[in-house]
């Protein structure tokens, strides 16, 4: 699969993705098998059509192929895998989601755990006001339940 | 894998995908399993401020398998499966509480001491002694060695059953003599249903790098018997010494620091002991990191959730007494000396903290209980503190830090109270969990002497055996 002169090594074999909103994509082999179904599908010697993924929208799709691509390049180094990591997952929340459900759903697992590290970093430290503004989370605690809540938890994060 | 609830919103949450409430992606979409997949990466105060925020989430953390997770996490897999087989041995219930078993754990803010000593007892007891070893293994507390009156060594092994329990009496058998040959300030660690041994001093001064292995064997009718045997070494052994400190690294490797070499001079090297799976050979290795904890003697080193190494006090090459708190964090191939700075004065009654001579033992929770030991004027302790590092980042592992993330050295030191038995004040004592960290067992040490505003205050040693029993209302 590698070779000195051109980054990524075409070994001629495709696979054709068709997302939920009828997008239809083509996809070097070794990039599709960041996914473990595809992995599975190519193992097997499935499929001549397009492969038809009902939960995933294109715009997700192009994304989530886009970092498959960069995640199969064997030129590409772990400090810039990191950055281009960084820059990937930093992206506005419906966006986000619709990574990590595509993540779990194509099962990708290293993109799933990179998604939930990002909510997860959006919640560390925070308030629970700050974390309600984050996400838009609606107080449905009456005053007295807040109450009460904030004495349950005083144990940990103080009077 | 959609969220079953629905959830009013204040604002939009950005665009893209959907152009109705249903579709539109938010933390609500995301399923259940991959919320507490996320809770499981954040330390323990943030999971808490997420499920204050609605009830939905609330109702989400109160699930003890999400806590025991986070027990697991925080504490590491043998503390919780210690705890899991006691329960079934004991209680047959369903499931350990563990919400408020870490609440519990966290909360800690007194110990229990039991007096195990029975004056009149027509038993044999082991004479009084310091520096000798006390561990913990095969459901069995074994001691060995040790100095006394004169400045005379030990060569004694005495073993008492303990079983799964805690017990008000304790029996003690003389199970040895002579073998490993008479020493005081050696270390000696569990590793597995392993005792390994190390160095020490006789009562000639000679320095020890000799490597012994135990195994207790019990019989029926608790006849116990032990065997010592002398490890064959695939490898140069570390330079001789005594007063050094030592723990196991998970079950597999003995780590040692500093001591008393053979010059007399204070050591402050660091080396590993790898146990073959036959129990038959050793190799030592040395670790060269820069910085590392400068030399010294009567320190502690103790090993909390497997694969972090604490080192604390003793007394320093210019003869004063310290206390430092130095990490080394051991996951494959890379090791890294860290010191971990605190400011003495902003802890109530951090002016008592610096000792040597004293004992660090892990507890649940993954932190140390520290009790005892002297200061600079020899005067000895009889306190009890708790050491929490769990907020300092793991060096070269991605690890998501405990409580309190905001304030991270502020937890780090806590002075129990001590209710119960009061047991004498006393150094180069020895002491050692059972495996679910809720006892202490505590045995000998230096006490002061009878006569008083003596200078030097005289040396007495010490044959109490008490219990410390950790004050978690469950």
């Amino acid at each position: 699969m590698s070779s000195s002169s051109s980054p990524m090594q075409s070994t001629g074999r495709k696979l054709k993705l068709k997302s939920k909103d009828d997008e239809t994509f083509e996809v070097e082999e070794a990039v599709a098998v960041k996914s473990q179904i595809f992995k599975y599908m190519v193992e097997d010697g499935v499929s001549n059509g397009p492969i038809p993924l009902p939960n995933v929208n294109g715009k997700t799709l192009a994304r989530v192929l886009q970092w498959c691509q960069k995640h199969a390049d064997p030129t590409i180094t772990e400090d810039e895998l990191n950055k281009y990591d960084a820059g990937f997952i930093d992206v506005d929340q419906a966006v986000l989601y619709d990574l990590l459900m595509a993540a779990n759903y194509l099962n990708i697992e290293e993109l799933l755990k990179l998604a939930c590290m990002r909510v997860a970093d959006m919640i560390k430290g925070k308030s629970p006001d700050e974390i309600r503004r984050t996400f838009n989370i609606k107080n449905d605690f009456t005053p007295e339940e807040e109450e009460e809540v904030r004495k349950e938890n005083a144990w940990a994060l103080g009077p | 894998m959609e969220a079953s609830y629905s959830m009013e919103e204040t604002g939009t949450v950005g665009g893209g995908v959907g152009n109705n409430n249903n579709n539109r992606a938010t933390i609500t979409s995301i399923a259940q399993d991959h919320l507490l997949t996320i809770l499981l990466l954040l330390p323990s105060d943030s999971i808490l401020s997420f499920s204050m925020t609605c009830k939905k989430f609330r109702a989400l953390i109160f699930s003890d398998t999400l806590w025991e997770s986070i027990c697991r996490r925080d504490w590491g897999s043998k503390s919780v499966d210690a705890l899991k087989s006691s329960n079934l041995h004991f209680q047959q219930q369903q499931q350990l509480p563990w919400m408020r078993l870490y609440k519990q754990v966290f909360r800690l803010e007194s110990v229990s001491c039991h007096n195990l000593t029975y004056p009149d007892s027509e038993l044999l007891v082991p004479r009084p002694r310091a520096s000798h070893s006390l561990n913990f293994v095969s459901d069995c507390l074994v001691l060995f060695g040790g100095g006394c009156d004169g400045g005379r060594h030990l060569d004694d092994t005495w073993v008492s059953f303990i079983g799964k329990g805690f017990q008000k009496m304790l029996k003690w058998q003389k199970v040895n003599s002579g073998i490993p040959s008479g020493r005081f300030g050696h270390t000696c660690v569990v590793m597995g249903n392993l005792l390994v041994l190390f160095g020490g001093i006789n009562d000639h001064g000679s320095r020890q790098n000799d490597t012994w292995v135990g195994q207790v064997a019990c019989h029926e009718t608790s006849v116990i018997t032990l065997s010592w045997k002398l490890l064959d070494l695939q490898s140069v052994a570390p330079p001789s010494r005594g007063a050094h400190a030592a723990c196991s690294v998970d079950d597999r490797l003995m780590l040692i620091h500093g001591g008393i070499g053979l010059n007399g001079l204070r050591l402050g090297d660091t080396w590993v002991l790898e146990v073959s799976e036959s129990l038959c050979y050793g190799a030592w290795r040395e670790i060269l990191t820069y910085p590392s904890p400068p030399a010294r003697s009567g320190h502690s080193l103790t090993c909390i959730g497997g694969t972090r190494i604490v080192l604390f006090g003793g007394r320093g090459l210019g003869y004063e007494v310290l206390n430092d708190v130095w990490v080394l964090d051991m996951p494959e191939g890379y090791h890294k000396w860290v010191q971990i700075p605190y400011e003495l004065p902003k802890i109530p009654e951090g002016v008592s903290l610096p000792r040597v001579g004293h004992s660090a033992t892990p507890i649940v929770g993954g932190r140390l209980l520290i009790h005892g030991g002297e200061d600079s004027y020899r005067h000895k302790k009889d306190d009890f503190w708790v050491l929490d590092v769990s907020a300092i980042p793991s060096i070269s592992v991605q690890q998501p830090t405990t409580l309190n993330s905001r304030g991270l050295l502020a937890k780090m030191w806590k002075k129990l109270k001590a209710n119960g038995h009061k047991p004498n004040r006393r150094s180069f004592h020895q002491a050692c969990a059972d495996p679910l960290g809720c006892y202490l067992y505590v045995f000998g040490g230096m006490i002061d002497g009878l006569v008083q505003a003596v200078e030097p205050p005289e040396l007495r040693f010490d044959a109490e055996l008490f219990l410390v029993e950790l004050v978690l209302k469950l």
